[in-house]
């Protein structure tokens, strides 16, 4: 009970960038692009056998969010300019997504 | 103009004070910022304590604990020790969504018929009369009960804003659905349909400046639940159970549900836990006991206590005066009591732990350019 990572601080970092500072001191820089094409949400993802139904080819390298809004205490919700926005970001994912981001794996 | 040596010292009352600890934040009140408008008049000694929260359970025992020490220091002659609080928030506040509203807790229950809305209603009238300013938001959008509960039947008013103003109850501020339903036309929501009406009681209710709202959420882990979660920051999340074992199933799934959606849980209470004969005074644990500690224990989350079955509790809820109003000296009423102290205090302590931060981690939406 509230030793729960919490983000300090959201705010975009660059054209493409979103950067997230956590309450333990770490920092996350998130490339936008990589986030549309990681959408967990139903549309994206086959419920049944998790696999992903999003082509990663059809996210065009233009796409930016158009706003992103806070979701309870757990996560972030991003309105996306192709129109898409059901996805739910869980902090847990970000953190997850920037790990692999920065280690240079493909998320 | 010299000192005399029976004047005494402000630094001399503070060195005192630092001995004085909060049980609950385990830290002396005087490094936390406690001690207010310190005045020293000749042997006259006068100052504030403020609280984090006016619920605080040890209340009566720091300001007994501050006089005494205080009188101690010699040449002291008069010791005036008024107690206030200031409620912290245990929260991030998420921006202009309930505003004024410091603290949201979450009152849940696995399953139905644990008495989740006279725990809430209780809780809610127990904090108000420790001097808290205290709402509830009835989101029981299925079986909504807070209207008859509190007595009351009107409607509320919507300002020229198209913003609804709650009803007051016993001094707390009211909103349920049963005030935009009929009484006896059950309410057929689809999920949106939720999600949109919980997102309008955040956004169009004028709560105005409170220190704890309670939200009464249905029972089971469904779309209410999940909406809540989503719209509102909740500081903190009271499971209500009953001393059976299979609750813990529900109990389990409750915990598990606040877990994902980072919402701390405060604790279990065990409703329905014992029976107090009235004629012969004697404790009767109808449904077993214990269930709840258990539960709690398993779960690995704090036991916040348990409240007896009194028929006057029934009776109260049907009449529109809750026990805690009605017989403030029974043991269910008093039990709410202890209740209401215990969940201030893991406020409290989760405040202190957010480093009594109230910056808002996003003041707003992130708009890109």
């Amino acid at each position: 009970m509230g030793d729960t990572v919490r983000p300090t601080g959201i705010r975009q970092a660059g054209p493409r960038e979103l950067a997230i500072d956590w309450s333990d001191g770490e920092r996350s820089v998130l490339d936008v692009v990589g986030l549309r094409r990681a959408c967990r949400c139903a549309v994206c993802i086959d419920e049944w056998t998790g696999g992903q139904i999003l082509q990663p080819d059809q996210v065009p390298e233009d796409v930016r969010p158009r706003r992103i809004d806070l979701v309870g205490r757990y996560a972030l919700s991003i309105d996306w300019s192709d129109g898409h926005s059901s996805g739910i970001y869980t902090f847990d994912l970000l953190r997850k997504l920037a790990a692999a981001e920065s280690s240079g794996e493909k998320p | 103009m010299t000192l005399s040596d029976n004047t005494v010292q402000p630094d001399a009352v503070l060195e005192i004070l630092r001995t004085v600890e909060d049980p609950d934040l385990r830290r002396d009140i005087v490094s936390l910022g406690f001690i207010k408008d310190l005045v020293v008049d000749g042997g006259k000694v006068a100052f504030k304590v403020e609280l984090t929260t006016p619920a605080c359970p040890v209340k009566e025992q720091l300001q007994e604990e501050c006089r005494s020490k205080v009188s101690g220091i010699p040449g002291v002659s008069d010791v005036d020790v008024t107690m206030t609080a200031q409620t912290r928030r245990a929260s991030v506040s998420t921006g202009p969504l309930l505003e004024g509203v410091r603290n949201v807790i979450a009152v849940a229950s696995g399953k139905g018929g644990v008495g989740k809305s006279t725990t809430a209603i209780n809780l809610a009238l127990a904090l108000h009369s420790t001097g808290a300013a205290v709402g509830l938001l009835d989101a029981d959008v299925y079986g909504p009960s807070m209207a008859m509960m509190f007595g009351l039947d009107g409607r509320p008013m919507v300002n020229e804003e198209k913003k609804l103003i709650p009803l007051e109850g016993h001094g707390v501020k009211v909103v349920s659905m049963g005030f935009l339903a009929d009484a006896d036309r059950p309410v057929i929501w689809r999920g949106p349909m939720v999600h949109g009406l919980i997102q309008q009681f955040a956004r169009d209710v004028l709560w105005g400046e409170l220190d704890y709202l309670l939200i009464d959420l249905p029972p089971g882990t469904g779309d209410a639940q999940l909406s809540i979660s989503q719209v509102v920051s909740i500081s903190g999340a009271v499971i209500v159970t009953t001393p059976q074992d299979v609750s813990l199933i529900d109990a389990r799934k409750g915990l598990k549900m606040f877990e994902q959606m980072k919402v701390p849980v405060l604790g279990i209470v065990e409703n329905m836990s014992y029976f107090v004969c009235s004629d012969c005074g004697s404790r009767h644990e109808i449904f077993r006991h214990g269930g709840g500690e258990r539960a709690a224990t398993e779960l690995g989350v704090t036991y916040l206590g348990e409240v007896p079955i009194d028929p006057a509790v029934v009776v109260g809820g049907d009449e529109g005066t809750p026990i805690v109003l009605a017989n403030p000296d029974s043991p269910a009423a008093k039990a709410y009591s202890k209740l209401a102290g215990s969940v201030a205090s893991r406020l409290s302590i989760l405040a202190e732990q957010l480093g009594g931060s109230q910056d808002p981690v996003m003041p707003g939406p992130i708009e890109w350019k």
